[in-house]
């Protein structure tokens, strides 16, 4: 045996593994040239293989050692960083709830969090009508895009800073995405109309009104009377008669807008209109027919 | 160091845990709602009240006849059969009803002169069976009646077939089923829903509808200058020949429009169709004005035209406006959306 060779009180911490690391590399280095300190080694694992099972019971439950401990504390500290939030919270609670100065401070909280989400709450339901209001110029006045990418509608810095106030108020109390949305109505309502957007002056021909106005009444009668005067067969047929009158007419309309100067064009939009009215007084004469038989 | 750690998590979560509640009152920011949209579906269409075809004949004959002045203004009103008035040379009105309701005679006026009825009134006696309310409509199979040559004859009807020949003035408005009119005196005006008018043979004023029938008229022209013809149709055809009037106003929605006769000078002739074909076949001495305005369609003459105006560019109304066959009194102005303007010679 060297003097320098191990005792068996190293050899047996070596084995339980309560060593540091820098100690266990010197008693490995060790035990690798020293045949005394291995063959003592062989020695107390041949007995450890022996005594410990016979002994396990009697280790784990009465006698918890150093490594049993730390085991133990591992454990917990494992567990509680890997506890979920809602665990953490209730613990949180319950010991707010064990210190009544704590548990005061947390029903203030809580009071004082209600209170603002009923604020809140009210904040946007104001906010949300002016929203709508607000929708209107951005659906209306962005181009339409066909391919399916999403619509990125980019935004000139210097109208951000034109309608800063108005946006931070608003944004002040709405979520992320909502707020997106006011900016851009905000953008809208500041754009100037461009010439190709302002609608062509409608062309209204004389006496066309007559005839517009003398349509309407007359289709709102019809619309109550036709369910019961006609048969399936004549419904069909004055569905189909009407859909060519119509026809006619906005096509008509279409070419007196091109060319308000296509006589052609008025004349027959005017025959339209005259035949749309004898269709629909067709229905009237006949309900009055109807009703004298009965 | 472990405390001050936990201690911030403990803040932390207290933190979160009061603002859980502005989080969420946030998120029930809903989108704007949308708009609504009215309701497509159509309301289911009252049935249409039906008559009792195994009833027609079900009832039982009867004949009445009366004296009555020779221009005499009949009217009637049939709920179904099939009607035929016929014209005689005596002053009396004969009715035969077959298989069908009782009648009786409503005299409504009389003449101050001979006190014979001058306004008359035939009338059903007794209701139908089944039939909750009296009605004063006739209904029978066969339902046949002589009247005098100059009577005024006014018929309304729901389902009906009508033939009426030889008297002086026709006046019919049905629902359902054709109606024929020859040898009338001094004009017709006939309306049927569902059914083709059919005239020949007649004089005066003529105003013609249908809204799914064909109208036919054949050898008819006024009685009395001035008279006008008018036919219009909405689902059918418009067929005309022969006709001596100087005035004809005759439009079609869904169907075409055919004429063969002359074009008498100083007359107005106005043939209109939203979707089918004008087809006009002329003596080849016509001469008229001619204003022709088409769509998708095409204009072929058989007749010289002079062209005073043409528009012919793409588009949904095309023109010509000139004279056919050298010019003359008369106006032909032709109008069609979808359909082929044709022309020709006899």
């Amino acid at each position: 045996m060297k003097k320098d060779c191990l005792d068996i009180g190293s050899i047996q911490e070596f084995m339980d593994g309560e060593l540091d690391q820098r100690r266990i590399a010197s008693v490995s280095d060790h035990i690798g040239n020293c045949d005394s300190c291995a063959m003592m080694l062989a020695d107390a694992e041949d007995e450890s293989a022996i005594v410990f099972p016979a002994l396990e019971r009697e280790f784990n439950t009465l006698v918890p050692t150093q490594r049993l401990w730390n085991k133990i504390n591992g454990a917990i500290e494992t567990e509680r960083d890997n506890a979920p939030f809602w665990t953490k919270a209730w613990a949180f609670l319950k010991v707010c709830l064990i210190n009544p100065s704590l548990a005061v401070a947390a029903g203030l909280l809580v009071v004082v969090a209600l209170i603002s989400a009923v604020w809140i709450s009210q904040n946007n339901s104001a906010v949300r009508g002016v929203e709508i209001v607000d929708n209107k110029p951005v659906s209306v006045t962005k181009p339409v895009v066909t391919n399916s990418d999403p619509v990125v509608i980019p935004i000139r810095p210097e109208i951000l800073s034109e309608n800063n106030a108005a946006v931070a108020v608003r944004s002040s109390s709405s979520p992320r995405t909502e707020r997106s949305r006011l900016v851009n109505a905000s953008f809208s309502e500041k754009k100037e109309p461009k010439p190709a957007d302002q609608k062509p002056a409608e062309v209204t021909l004389p006496g066309e009104d007559s005839y517009v106005k003398t349509i309407a009444s007359l289709a709102k009668t019809v619309d109550l009377q036709k369910d019961s005067v006609m048969r399936p067969s004549e419904w069909i047929a004055y569905e189909r008669d009407m859909a060519v009158v119509n026809d006619a007419i906005s096509k008509m309309r279409t070419e007196v807008k091109r060319d308000p100067k296509n006589d052609s064009a008025k004349q027959v939009l005017y025959s339209s209109y005259q035949n749309k009215i004898d269709l629909l007084n067709s229905v009237s004469r006949k309900e009055e027919l109807v009703a004298s038989m009965k | 160091m472990k405390t001050v750690n936990r201690q911030l998590k403990l803040i932390l979560a207290s933190v979160l845990l009061s603002a859980t509640p502005v989080v969420a009152s946030a998120q029930r920011a809903n989108p704007p709602e949308p708009p609504v949209v009215p309701s497509t579906t159509r309301a289911r269409p009252i049935p249409y009240p039906q008559t009792q075809p195994p009833e027609r004949y079900d009832g039982q004959n009867a004949e009445r006849s009366i004296k009555v002045d020779p221009s005499i203004n009949l009217s009637l009103c049939v709920t179904q059969g099939k009607v035929k008035v016929n014209g005689w040379n005596r002053d009396e009105i004969r009715v035969f009803v077959a298989g069908g309701s009782n009648f009786g005679f409503k005299i409504l006026q009389k003449s101050s002169k001979t006190d014979a009825p001058v306004w008359l009134m035939i009338v059903a006696a007794e209701t139908k069976p089944k039939q909750s309310s009296p009605n004063e409509c006739l209904w029978g199979g066969d339902i046949e009646i002589d009247a005098p040559v100059n009577a005024t004859i006014n018929i309304k009807g729901q389902e009906v077939t009508t033939q009426i020949d030889s008297v002086k003035k026709v006046n019919v408005r049905t629902i359902g089923g054709d109606i024929s009119a020859s040898n009338i005196a001094n004009g017709v005006t006939a309306s049927a829903g569902q059914g083709d008018i059919t005239v020949e043979d007649s004089k005066g004023a003529m105003l013609l509808e249908s809204t799914t029938g064909n109208i036919v008229v054949f050898e008819a022209g006024p009685s009395e200058i001035g008279d006008i013809f008018k036919a219009r149709t909405h689902g059918g055809t418009v067929s005309m020949q022969a006709l001596d009037y100087r005035q004809l106003e005759v439009n079609s929605i869904s169907g075409s429009v055919v004429y063969v006769g002359q074009v008498l000078s100083g007359g107005t002739y106005g043939f209109g169709t939203t979707n089918g074909s004008i087809r006009l076949t002329l003596p080849q001495n016509s001469a008229s004005g001619l204003s022709a305005s088409y769509g998708f369609g095409s204009f072929n003459s058989e007749f010289p035209i002079k062209v005073t105006t043409e528009n012919i560019s793409e588009g949904p109304v095309k023109s010509i406006i000139g004279s056919l066959g050298g010019g003359g009194d008369a106006v032909l102005k032709l109008t069609t959306n979808n359909g082929n303007i044709l022309i020709r010679k006899q």
